[in-house]
């Protein structure tokens, strides 16, 4: 369990040019394009827009590429660098010179279309300032390359597209993959994930693993309940993922905004899952200090203006993705359920037997609740757990206790306890009865202790109870008498 | 006869009923007895530590005015667990225009832990005492008197309830202890009292649960004391700055299941044992913690989830062992 796994969408990254599945025509296009840089001549657009939905291999290429032509690249977290001046000081400087050992550098800026036209002041006029002069070729990647503020970069690009992958194609890299971690796969099955996933392979491998990562194999039926819309725990998954491996902070906020799940239910998650993928103390107080802050925006939101959980958003996706300063890689992938979710009705029956007892047991002595808890219960514990289990017998039929009651303040105990509490309430039956036959004796017997106990000018319990706290019909009388 | 019957909590079963047997704050005490013998008294404002005796006082004092079937005359209210001003205010109403006592002008509302709330409610409450002031009188019961705003504290007769003196609580003890038929050393009694610092219901519980384990010696009773406590609290910070983040939850966890604490409370044991000697907390460290744990506390009144918050915390005690073994190393 604690070998160290690498999620297959990374696992199964196209390694060479070859590898990149379909997208011929934009295959071709990308590599005309760099080989005329290797070849020293600057082409006329220098720098490449590869656009297209998500998870069809456009940052594959990109590394693939690289990797065949043995090129340096400079990845830019486009969410990192946005201002014009973060963007000066780093596709700025990179664009002018070449690299230590000579070669290329692909600078490579992820899915610029997620750069706001408002927020993110000056970013892309410094890019297009860029652009044109530079010695390097610069790679721009989008979902989307029609939206607005992309349109005067559109004219300094060369605009490459990649289309929906096949299904056909898809499913033969499922294939591959289940090969190749040997898992039973069901060919109807993958067909079903990649339809599901419109073409998309990297939901696609990501559902594939889910569902093998969970039961081993990876049939019709188990596909049909897992992927994505029908099984919440699957999108669970998927947006853990999505944050833990975010390389930008914009993808991990985008993560958590579009999950399905809600937000309580999705800090449970992140909560139990930070140990699991932060092993540097360090990262992971950085972690759970962003995420602890997105807790309390929430709070926040729910009491006073729903305009904080935008606050939530950036503190539980990027603030907790961002926490790996110390470490490289993420930890293990599989996740864990969080406990609170399984233990919260535990708890809540638990916490509801503490509140009976208090509600019980804190008005006859005449303390809040809270008194109660923090100064009271902390000895019946004591009492029930390693007292004398006649004393607790008798208290629990003093205060009426219920079995379930008992069981919270004696655990193991607690049978012993209620056998007590029984054999006195059997002798607490039997006395009434006969005090019942005795009751006129008795009552002159009574006054008679009223007028001795006043004279003494003692608390005596009879007269304590007077005013009738008595249970179970039982008269003053023998309430109490020990020995 | 028989043998062992029911049992109560000596603390309700040995409450002093009257005026007369209350053992201490004897200038309080008969201050109170003139209320009584003039059947008037002004809005009074019971003040002290806990476990000196204001809500006994106030109760002896219906006791004594209206006799044994006094709480019917008497509304107790906690502040604490009241769900606000506005079912004060209902209950008040309800209660003044109920009967009165046959031959006392006023009846009794006590409210418990007044200082619990917050400076507008204690607003309307000011308005709630005038309000009804014709049939009631009102008696407050705070920890903290400087938590009662100005307007209400000049309406109420101010009395001061100092912690019990030793032989108060000790011949208090031994009273009980007789009555009990428990066999315990006096020097058990004593302990009791420097451990209770003149906290009369601390002291009566420690007697109790010291007594239920069989006998009443110096011994049983630090058991006690050590156990009320409970160790998994101290352990936890202790594993957390040890580095072991996942053995600080897992005792977390167990605590807040075995002993259904909610995050507020674990907060407040934590804060306990934070400047104790029993606690291994490297001294740089102890104001620090303090600090964050402050922040922790308040973010969970803020409404935020306790369980992430104190996830935060260990983290942040392990991070700052580390980083302290790496200064030191």
């Amino acid at each position: 369990m604690s070998l160290q796994r690498t999620p297959w969408i990374i696992k199964y990254r196209p390694k060479s040019v070859d590898e990149v599945v379909d997208q011929e025509e934009a295959k071709s296009q990308f590599l005309t394009w760099i080989e005329a840089w290797l070849r020293g001549r600057l082409p006329e657009k220098r720098a490449a827009l590869l656009y297209g939905p998500p998870g069809v291999g456009k940052t594959s290429l990109v590394e693939a590429v690289a990797h065949d032509y043995k090129l340096e690249v400079l990845e830019l977290n486009a969410s990192d660098y946005r201002r014009a001046e973060d963007i000066r000081k780093t596709v700025g400087v990179a664009a002018y010179r070449r690299s230590l050992t000579g070669r290329l550098m692909l600078i490579l800026m992820d899915e610029v279309d997620g750069i706001s036209a408002k927020g993110d002041a000056g970013g892309l006029e410094e890019l297009l300032r860029i652009i044109p002069n530079t010695m390097n070729p610069v790679v721009l990647t989008a979902n989307d390359p029609w939206k607005d503020q992309l349109r005067p970069l559109r004219e300094f690009v060369l605009m490459i597209e990649f289309k929906n992958l096949s299904t056909g194609n898809v499913v033969s890299l499922l294939q591959r993959i289940c090969d190749a971690e040997h898992v039973e796969c069901d060919r109807e099955a993958l067909r079903y994930i990649a339809e599901k996933n419109m073409g998309d392979v990297r939901a696609c491998v990501n559902d594939l693993e889910a569902v093998a990562e969970g039961y081993g194999r990876v049939t019709m039926d188990l596909a049909r309940a897992l992927v994505r819309g029908r099984d919440k725990s699957l999108d669970l998954w998927r947006t853990l993922n999505d944050v833990f491996y975010a390389k930008a902070g914009w993808m991990a906020k985008k993560a958590v905004s579009n999950s399905e799940e809600d937000y309580e239910t999705l800090m449970a998650w992140l909560n139990d899952n930070i140990p699991n993928k932060y092993a540097e103390p360090e990262d992971a107080f950085r972690a759970w200090d962003a995420l602890s802050r997105a807790s309390l925006f929430l709070a926040r939101a729910k009491s006073g203006s729903w305009d904080f959980l935008s606050y939530v958003f950036d503190l539980m996706g990027p603030g907790v993705a961002m926490a790996r300063q110390v470490e490289q890689s993420p930890q293990r992938s599989r996740y864990q359920y969080p406990s609170k979710i399984t233990l919260m009705a535990k708890l809540r029956d638990i916490r509801a037997l503490r509140d009976s007892i208090a509600e019980k047991v804190s008005s006859r002595l005449h303390v809040s609740t809270s008194t109660f808890k923090e100064d009271v219960l902390p000895y019946l514990f004591i009492i029930f757990r390693q007292g004398d289990v006649n004393v607790a017998g008798g208290l629990v039929v003093g205060y009426n206790l219920t079995e379930g009651e008992v069981r919270y303040l004696a655990g193991a105990r607690a049978s012993d306890i209620i056998k007590a509490a029984e054999g006195i309430r059997r002798q607490l039956a039997k006395e009434a009865e006969r005090a019942a036959a005795e009751a006129p004796r008795r009552e002159a017997e009574e006054a008679e202790k009223k007028q001795a106990a006043k004279r003494e000018g003692q608390v005596t319990l009879d007269k304590y109870f007077g005013g009738g706290l008595g249970q179970a019909g039982q008269p003053e009388k023998g309430r109490r008498a020990r020995g | 006869m028989s043998s062992v019957i029911e049992e109560l909590l000596w603390t309700e079963k040995y409450r002093p009923r009257s005026l007369k047997d209350i053992v201490n704050q004897k200038d309080i005490v008969e201050r109170l007895q003139k209320f009584v013998a003039e059947k008037n008294m002004p809005h009074l404002l019971f003040a002290g530590p806990p476990g000196t005796g204001k809500t006994t006082a106030a109760h002896a004092l219906a006791h004594d005015l209206y006799g044994e079937g006094y709480t019917q005359f008497m509304l107790e209210l906690n502040a604490s667990d009241e769900r606000g001003i506005d079912t004060i205010r209902e209950k008040v109403k309800e209660f003044a225009r109920s009967r009165t006592p046959p031959d006392i002008p006023f009846k009794i509302v006590l409210l418990d832990e007044a200082d619990n709330m917050t400076a507008d409610a204690q607003q309307a409450l000011r308005r709630l005492m005038e309000l009804y002031s014709a049939n009631t009188r009102f008696v407050l019961a705070a920890n903290y008197p400087s938590k009662i705003i100005d307007p209400i504290q000049s309406r109420c007769a101010f009395f001061r309830f100092t912690p019990l003196n030793k032989e108060d609580v000790v011949s208090r003890l031994k009273y009980i202890a007789d009555n009990e038929k428990v066999k315990y050393v006096e020097d058990a009694l004593e302990a009791i009292y420097d451990i209770s610092e003149g906290d009369m219901r601390k002291a009566i519980n420690i007697l109790q649960t010291a007594a239920s384990l069989g006998k009443v010696d110096v011994d049983s009773v630090y058991k006690v004391v050590g156990m009320a406590r409970p160790k998994d609290i101290k352990e936890m910070v202790e594993t957390a700055l040890k580095g072991n983040f996942t053995g600080a939850r897992e005792l977390l966890r167990k605590v807040m299941i075995e002993y259904g604490l909610s995050g507020e409370d674990v907060v407040r044991q934590i804060h306990r044992e934070l400047f104790s000697n029993d606690i291994n907390i490297p001294e740089e460290l102890r104001v620090m913690i303090a600090d964050y744990l402050g922040e922790v506390h308040y973010r969970i009144v803020e409404g935020s989830d306790d369980d992430i918050q104190l996830s935060a915390f260990l983290a942040w005690l392990a991070m700052m062992s580390k980083r302290l073994g790496a200064s030191t190393a």
